[in-house]
């Protein structure tokens, strides 16, 4: 039995209306009453009943124009219209269907109206139902997608501090990107390096984004220090596996490109190849997937070892998110691998490989890519890059001048830890050396690999002649240092003041012969190689350069005068 | 998709087939499968013979199975992996956590 | 009791459901009436056939209702004919419903009388 409803009753015999009427309002309900069907209407739009009983035919205007204007009235509510008629052919009782919901005929049947009454109110109340869900999912849905726009507005502020905007890099990015899980991180180094980060999260949605945004803190945060690629792997990987839970982790690729060297340096856990493109030989190295994905191996298992390839400019490294692969037609085939690899062995010049990706994944697709990331590097000469200048968190009004510090770092130090980020934040505690940081960290950088690859480990860098003796060189390097009992860095740094200036002078020594003259000098006469150019740098870039005479090391100086 | 969990005679193993799409909208079942089981298996076995597909959710849910069974100490082995399947988990590396057959 | 002119079941239940206001059913009832028939008449000299279906529909509709039945039998008679547009036959028809009428008026008004 429905509660108390409002009915109008819109019937034009007036013995009919009044019987009708007194039937419903023995029935417990409100009676309106109407004699044609502009009335009706009228006495609707005012009094909003639940319920019409209307009869088809009546003067002014019949039944069912008036019930087509009432459900006008009403809009997505249901207000159930009751047809009255003696009508009794079929096509006038199936428009009664087609305008009202249902009919009833004359002689009027008490019980059948009650019923009919109760089965219609039925309906509307299912109506009112799903509207008003419909309206609480809406605003959920509201809530939740602004929600994400928060979120993602968040990781904007965290993504954005790198340098995606860099004259070597095209990319594409989706903007469902952070909610599809895919991340893309670029910054320089202060010693001019690029490094570079592609990354995929399991799963979609805000649980995807959270695990981006310490991430990228990781990345830009210790990037900025000076570490090195190995340990901001490490801490990466040591960082998800606390915070995310059991089965979230991130598939990633880190590059490290050196532009003062000439090389990259690749870290790929869990997303399909990278490619390197050589542009002179059109040769096409596979960066290859040799490590488990972020997040998932505790930090003792963990491997971060990379890969080492030397570049010419004019190289070219070209990174995909799952997406891409994944990407399927219309017949719900994968774009898969083979089709990626026809474009690079296309013919087309390398400059248009990133448009011709683009292309041939629209074309399969059909239609726009919105959820693909994609990255493509150049190697360009060094001066060929405006690099950002360093940034300080204090207000550097307290100078540290006039002092001395010794450093030694032996065995088991040098396997495991890179002094560098450490020796540069004391240096740059000094006011005075900030504006030629990046110079700085350049210098002691190479100091420091030199000393510690030639003077500890004795590699030879002539190995370094070409892209195999290259990969040999490096992988010789890694045993090496595994296999590392005894050798030592010592860093000596000292500050004077200088007439109205100052001067850093930086004692480097290692425990063998990194320095020694022969191999220098043949090395920095060999301009093209890829190993001579590092000491050249450092001769170009500190005020004052002198090897020691045993050849076990070197000092440089830094020199400034006052500003006027 | 289907997921069916048999401890062996003497209980020392359990095996897992998978049938149809192995992502997401399987992992409550995944679960339960080695969840709910009466016996302590030492071995897991994973039947990929019927799987169709392969996200990387189904890898998240390797990674929850080989945690439930100790970890380091789990003892794991996904068996009759079709290609697609060998390319997914080889890209992953996980030859490294599982014994792939 | 089954009377042809004005069925008592209907009587009956109009009765219950009326109560009180039974009485005041009846005169509208029969008030609406002559207002029908003056509208079958005109409809019938004009020679409109659509309003003289319209007409006959609804004095069909109201008489089914006050159970008598032998009269609303022969609005419906008269209605299909204007529906066809027979006019030529409907005189016949309406003078039938106009006797039927006067039994019905008459029945009704002693009906009337019991409830004073």
């Amino acid at each position: 039995m429905p509660a108390r409803l409002t009915i109008l009753i819109a019937e034009d015999s007036p013995a009919d209306r009044m019987l009708l009427s007194t039937i419903v309002s023995r029935q417990g309900h409100r009676v309106l009453t109407a004699s044609n069907g502009l009335e009706a209407v009228g006495m609707f739009g005012q009094e909003r009943p639940q319920l019409v009983l209307m009869d088809a035919l009546m003067p002014v205007m019949d039944g069912f124009e008036a019930a087509r204007r009432i459900k006008d009235l009403a809009g997505e509510a249901l207000v159930p219209i009751i047809f009255l008629t003696s009508l009794s052919e079929s096509e006038a009782l199936a428009r009664c269907l087609e305008v009202g919901d249902d009919f009833l005929g004359k002689p009027y049947n008490a019980v059948i109206l009650q019923a009919k009454i109760t089965a219609m109110d039925r309906l509307r109340r299912l109506q009112q139902t799903v509207l008003q869900q419909r309206d609480l999912i809406a605003r959920h849905n509201e809530h939740l997608l602004n929600e994400q726009r928060v979120a993602k507005a968040v990781f904007d502020k965290v993504a954005h501090s790198g340098c995606l905007s860099a004259a070597n890099i095209r990319f594409l990015q989706s903007p469902f990107a952070l909610f599809n899980g895919d991340i893309l991180l670029a910054a320089f180094n202060p010693s001019g390096d690029m490094h570079v980060l592609l990354g995929d999260f399991t799963g979609h949605g805000l649980p995807a984004a959270i695990g981006a945004m310490p991430l990228a803190e990781v990345f830009y945060g210790m990037t900025a220090k000076g570490f090195p690629m190995m340990e901001i792997l490490r801490e990466m990987n040591a960082k998800l596996k606390r915070i995310l839970p059991v089965g979230v982790f991130c598939c990633a690729t880190m590059l490290s490109l050196s532009f003062q060297r000439q090389l990259v340096e690749v870290w790929n856990g869990g997303l399909p190849d990278g490619h390197l493109l050589r542009t002179a030989t059109g040769e096409r190295v596979a960066l290859v997937s040799r490590h488990l994905p972020l997040g998932v191996l505790e930090p003792e298992a963990f491997n971060a070892s990379c890969e080492v390839q030397p570049l010419q400019p004019g190289d070219r490294i070209f990174l995909l998110s799952d997406g891409v692969l994944e990407t399927r037609d219309s017949h719900d085939r994968q774009l898969g691998e083979e089709r990626l690899l026809q474009v690079f062995s296309g013919g087309h010049a390398p400059e248009q490989l990133f448009d011709e990706i683009q292309r041939a994944l629209a074309d399969f697709r059909g239609e726009a890519q919105d959820d693909v990331s994609m990255i493509e590097l150049c190697m360009v000469d060094e001066a060929a890059l405006v690099r950002p200048p360093l940034l300080f968190s204090d207000s550097g009004q307290s100078s540290l001048l006039d002092w001395s510090a010794d450093f030694e770092f032996r065995g088991e130090a040098l396997k495991r830890f890179n002094p560098m980020p450490f020796l540069l934040q004391l240096l740059m505690e000094v006011r005075e050396l900030r504006a030629r940081g990046g110079a700085l960290y350049a210098v002691m950088s190479e100091l420091y690999s030199n000393a510690l690859e030639h003077g500890v480990l004795g590699l030879d860098s002539a190995l370094k002649s070409d892209a195999q003796g290259f990969a040999h060189y490096y992988r010789e390097r890694d045993q090496r240092l595994q296999a590392l009992q005894e050798g030592f860095v010592r860093f000596g740094l000292e500050l004077m003041p200088q007439g109205a200036g100052g001067c850093l002078r930086i004692r480097v020594q290692d425990s063998g012969c990194g320095f020694a003259t022969d191999s220098v000098c043949a090395a920095s006469c060999v301009s093209d190689s890829l190993s001579g150019r590092g000491l050249r740098l450092v001769r170009q870039l500190a005020d004052h350069f002198q090897l020691l005479a045993d050849g076990s090391g070197a000092i440089v100086e830094f020199r400034w005068t006052a500003q006027a | 998709m289907a997921i069916t969990a048999l401890p062996s005679g003497d209980g020392e193993e359990l095996i897992i087939h998978i049938q149809g799409r192995f992502d997401f909208s399987a992992h409550q079942e995944f679960r339960d499968a080695y969840e709910r089981v009466n016996v302590t298996p030492q071995r897991y076995v994973v039947d990929l013979q019927h799987a169709t597909y392969l996200d990387s959710s189904a890898l998240g849910m390797l990674l929850l199975l080989r945690d439930h069974a100790g970890g380091d100490q789990a003892r794991i082995s996904l068996v009759n992996c079709n290609p697609d399947v060998r390319k997914i988990l080889s890209i992953s590396n996980f030859e490294q956590l599982f014994k792939i057959a | 009791m089954s009377d042809p002119h004005l069925d008592q079941s209907v009587r009956n239940s109009l009765l219950e459901v009326m109560g009180e206001e039974y009485p005041v059913l009846l005169d509208t009832y029969l008030f609406d009436s002559e207002e029908r028939r003056r509208q079958i008449h005109a409809a019938m000299d004009d020679g409109d056939a659509l309003a003289l279906r319209l007409a006959a529909h609804s004095f069909k509709g109201s008489c089914s209702n006050m159970g008598a039945l032998l009269l609303a039998g022969l609005c419906w008679q008269l209605e299909e004919v204007a529906r066809r547009e027979l006019l030529d036959q409907a005189p016949a028809l309406i003078e039938q419903v106009d006797r039927e009428f006067a039994i019905v008026r008459i029945l009704l008004k002693s009906e009337r009388q019991r409830y004073r």
